[in-house]
């Protein structure tokens, strides 16, 4: 859940979600899900010359399995606090194998 | 209907021509002789003789002028003409649209039972039954007075309780044919109907349980159809109506019972008389009629599922009131003819002011009507099946499921969402803070944001408010997810015979797709094989990895001691509450328990010099070292503190920011990038933490923590770096804080006087050399600082061979300062002007 418990505090956030058959798309983070669906708002592609047929879309959903990378904008994360959920999220996950 | 139908041929071939000639000619007979329509009768007569031109042949009447005699004799000369009575009949058959010809060899009890198919059998002809009245406008309380007429009407159902086929016959021959002592007959049969009706007025459900055979039949067989169309839409009324439908159900069986009673069952008997001419059918009728009179609630609804043509039923609704029965035929015949004859679909009743498209949306409104509230009622007899337990069993699971699948909101901040959800709580939470800054910051805060001070964290949630609904409500969800996490989850079934294992799996704990069990001793054998391929040159591996372990073993304690932190039961102010004394004690011992973890994990009381690096120290070397420090601070004491900082101190020249990080005057700094990126986490985590401790205190500390320094320690090799220089700089200035602030005695100020001389001495060589890079990289803000305080404590004599040491440099930052900009100069010379205020100068002096 820590990826969730992350994306969701991203939501209105500017991200870039890069596919993995390579289209990157920027937009407004609008909501994620378990799974890390992705729902964007006021996209705009990367690399809209190559990608012109999504140049009339506004919002898209990008299914969790499909994303390769999620490019984070840098003031929204807080990186203390993030290595500190991963090693709960680790402590969690080592209490479960057992 | 099975046995009617099998009946029909018989009754058909015996009787069809009359039948079919009394189809007309009966209703209007019987309307007329009753007297009961006046002046329709004439309207009537004339249809029925243009409808018998055209049916005898009335053109070749005319037009040979023959005389009447004997021609207008239709039963003389249709029996000796058998042949052309066959022709005539198959001709009549054919005249119709085929329905009307297949209801008429269907059964003969629809064919009489319903005069509503006469109707439709005959477009041209107006009207029968005397329902031609409805066709016009009228108003519904019209209705009323109509149902006072068919209840005058009795005679009329006393014709059939007598009747039987041969006395029935004549009035279809038309009041021309009929002779005199037919119509006496008839109106003699009729009479002693007349008289029981009072009684079945009075008649009630009980007494169809022993009914007569002879009048229930007669009174039941034909309608059948109707009869079901009635139940049907009885059953269709809301429930609440249930009350007026049973009524009218008693009515009805009163109907079949005693016939010639009500003013409604009047029309239905008349109908039903015509089929009991034929013995056999009686016989297979019968037990139908029975059993639709004793159980007409339990058939009811059945029926209505299997009824094609409910909407007859539910129009007959409509009407139902003022005339229970009849209408139900009106509509179940005019239904059939629907397409046939527009004008005979209006219902008489109901619909006399509508045009043709408006009673056909009513009529649909009706039907969707009746449709909806027989789903209702359909759906009505569940009502209650579930207990107001068995709901709130299922809303509770309901709830849990959801609570499960999304989170909790009502956990917002407790340990259970922490737990999934930590940092989106946390951050959140910070988030949430920041818009406010006086707000107290929370223990998150306090974490995060490299704050320390208040601790009121943990305060919060024991001064909610009274409870509310909601909160009580929100608790008994939590209990529930509680107590479904408690469960013992069985995450894998077997079943028998299947060759693998299904698991479940949710939307928090998916399916794991590698199920790797991880033994004890997994992690113990991976151990051995490293330390088995130690060499000398792997030693260093091994102590990073010692070292990183040891780290996040800190990290680990230190969430336990913030967790534990948040938990800490509210102080006891004053009060000397047992409980809760015990609780603050409880907890306070498991603190210390926690801290003692903390302080064995930081290694700081190794002894010094066991190893090559002392294990603090090596721990501050990388970046979360140093980052943990503040927060490490917090949970300190602060004897535990000052040890670390005087560790620090001893080790000074060791920190990887001191021993990597030497710059040379004059020469370019290259520092590599990673070297810049530690320097700049130890000045942010470790010295504001270490300033703070000093700002706390007392001066023959100070003291001795640069003694520590001038003897152990390369005061070259310290005043070389950017640390090294800080926190010099900071050691000697909180000295002059606390002289400045009197709070040194004599004895303690000589020995810091002392202690200080001596360090002077040690830097002085150093002096030239401690500015970083050449002038012009103008990364030499600290230096100016630490000449600044070095310059305020200094005594005139250093403070001359001060200005001696850096004169080469302050000169050729005022040089340069004229070649740069005017802000950037300025900010050049400020810096130097540090330094020459510290000594009574100004940079001034020197332009």
């Amino acid at each position: 859940m820590l990826f969730f418990s992350f994306f969701k505090t991203l939501i209105d956030n500017q991200v870039t979600v890069e596919l993995k058959n390579d289209i990157q798309i920027r937009g407004t983070l609008k909501s994620v899900d378990q799974y890390l669906n992705i729902k964007l708002d006021n996209i705009e592609v990367v690399d809209d010359i190559k990608y012109p047929h999504l140049s009339s879309v506004k919002n898209v959903f990008i299914r969790g399995s499909v994303v390769r990378y999620v490019h984070l904008p840098h003031n929204a994360v807080d990186v203390t606090l993030l290595e500190d959920a991963t090693r709960r999220e680790a402590a969690n996950q080592a209490a479960k194998a057992k | 209907m099975a046995g009617h139908n099998m009946a029909a041929p018989g009754f058909s071939q015996s009787y069809d021509p009359f039948a079919e000639l009394s189809r007309h000619d009966d209703d209007a007979d019987a309307l007329d002789f009753e007297d009961t329509y006046d002046g329709l009768g004439d309207q009537l007569d004339e249809t029925d003789d243009a409808f018998n031109d055209d049916t005898f042949g009335g053109e070749a009447i005319s037009s040979s002028n023959a005389p009447v005699g004997r021609d207008f004799d239709f039963f003389g000369s249709t029996a000796k003409v058998a042949n052309a009575m066959e022709e005539e009949y198959v001709r009549f058959n054919r005249q119709p649209p085929a329905p009307r010809a297949a209801a008429t060899a269907a059964s003969t009890s629809t064919n009489y039972g319903l005069p509503g198919y006469n109707q439709a059998s005959y477009p041209p002809r107006p009207a029968r039954t005397g329902y031609e009245k409805y066709k016009d406008p009228e108003p519904t309380a019209d209705l009323q007075v109509d149902a006072s007429i068919w209840g005058t009407a009795p005679k009329k159902a006393a014709t059939p309780a007598a009747a039987n086929p041969s006395q029935y016959a004549p009035p279809p021959a038309g009041r021309k044919m009929m002779s005199l002592e037919e119509v006496e007959a008839a109106m003699h049969a009729a009479k002693p109907a007349v008289m029981p009706q009072p009684q079945v007025q009075a008649q009630h459900p009980p007494h169809f349980a022993s009914p007569q055979p002879q009048v229930q039949f007669q009174s039941q067989p034909p309608p059948q159809f109707g009869r079901q169309d009635s139940v049907d839409y009885r059953y269709q009324q809301p429930e609440g109506q249930s009350q007026v439908f049973q009524s009218h159900d008693v009515r009805h069986t009163a109907q079949a019972q005693g016939g010639p009673h009500g003013h409604p069952i009047t029309i239905l008997q008349r109908p039903s008389s015509k089929p009991v001419p034929a013995g056999p059918s009686m016989s297979s009728s019968l037990p139908q009629q029975q059993q639709h009179l004793q159980q007409p609630s339990m058939s009811g609804p059945t029926q209505i599922l299997q009824n094609p043509s409910r909407m007859s039923g539910d129009a007959a609704r409509m009407g139902y009131p003022a005339q229970p029965t009849h209408p139900m035929h009106q509509m179940h015949r005019s239904q059939n003819s629907f397409s046939r004859q527009p004008q005979a679909v209006s219902h008489p009743a109901q619909l006399p002011a509508m045009s043709d498209q408006d009673k056909a949306t009513y009529l649909e409104a009706e039907a969707r009507r009746a449709k909806r509230n027989h789903k209702i009622y359909i759906l009505s007899k569940d009502n209650g099946l579930m207990t107001p337990h068995d709901k709130s069993f299922i809303t509770r699971i309901q709830l849990q499921q959801l609570v499960s699948a999304t989170g909790d909101p009502n956990e917002y901040g407790t340990d259970a969402a922490l737990a999934e959800d930590f940092y989106y709580q946390v951050h959140s939470s910070l988030a949430a803070q920041r818009p406010n800054p006086s707000q107290p910051l929370n223990n998150f805060a306090q974490t995060y944001l490299f704050q320390t001070g208040n601790r009121h964290g943990g305060m919060r949630r024991h001064n909610r408010g009274p409870e509310n609904h909601m909160q009580r409500m929100e608790q008994q969800v939590q209990r529930a997810v509680e107590a479904a996490k408690n469960k013992p989850k069985n995450k894998q079934l077997v079943i028998e015979g299947s060759l693998g294992k299904i698991s479940f799996s949710n939307a928090k704990t998916p399916k794991p797709l590698l199920n790797i069990k991880r033994t004890e001793s997994g992690t113990e054998v991976n151990r051995p094989a490293s330390t088995h391929h130690r060499t000398p040159a792997a030693t260093g591996v091994t102590d990073r990895k010692v070292t990183l372990r040891a780290i996040e073993s800190v990290y680990m304690i230190l969430m336990k001691m913030e967790d534990h932190e948040r938990t800490m039961p509210p102080l006891a102010n004053g009060d000397t509450d047992q409980e809760s004394v015990e609780r603050q004690s409880e907890w306070q011992l498991v603190a210390e328990k926690l801290n003692n973890q903390l302080w064995d994990a930081l290694k700081v009381h190794e002894p010094i010099g066991a190893n090559a690096v002392h294990p603090f120290i090596a721990f501050i070397s990388y970046p979360k070292g140093k980052k943990v420090i503040p927060r490490v601070f917090r949970q300190l004491s602060h004897e535990q503190r000052t040890t670390i900082l005087t560790l620090i101190v001893v080790h000074l020249d060791q920190l990887d920011v001191v021993q990597g990080a030497q710059v040379q005057s004059g020469e370019p700094i290259n520092l590599s990038a990673a070297m810049r990126e530690s320097i700049e986490a130890f000045s942010m985590a470790v010295m504001p933490c270490l300033f703070n401790l000093l700002n706390d205190t007392e001066l023959h500390i100070v003291t001795a923590v640069l003694g520590i320094i001038i003897q152990k320690l390369s005061i070259d090799t310290i005043a070389r770096t950017r640390i090294g220089i800080s926190m010099l700089t900071m050691i000697l200035s909180r000295a002059e804080i606390i002289k400045e602030a009197g709070l040194a005695n004599e004895q303690a100020w000589q020995q810091w006087v002392v202690q200080f001389n001596d360090f002077f001495n040690h830097l002085e060589p150093t002096l030239p050399n401690i500015f970083p890079g050449s002038v012009t990289s103008g990364e030499d803000v600290y230096v100016w600082q630490f000449l600044a305080a070095i310059g305020i404590g200094a005594s005139p004599d250093e403070q001359q061979r001060l200005v001696l040491a850096v004169k080469d440099r302050v000169m050729d930052t005022v040089a340069l300062s004229k070649t740069l900009p005017a802000d950037m100069a300025k900010q050049r010379l400020d810096n130097v002007n540090l330094f020459m205020r510290s000594i009574g100068l100004d940079v001034e002096l020197l332009q």
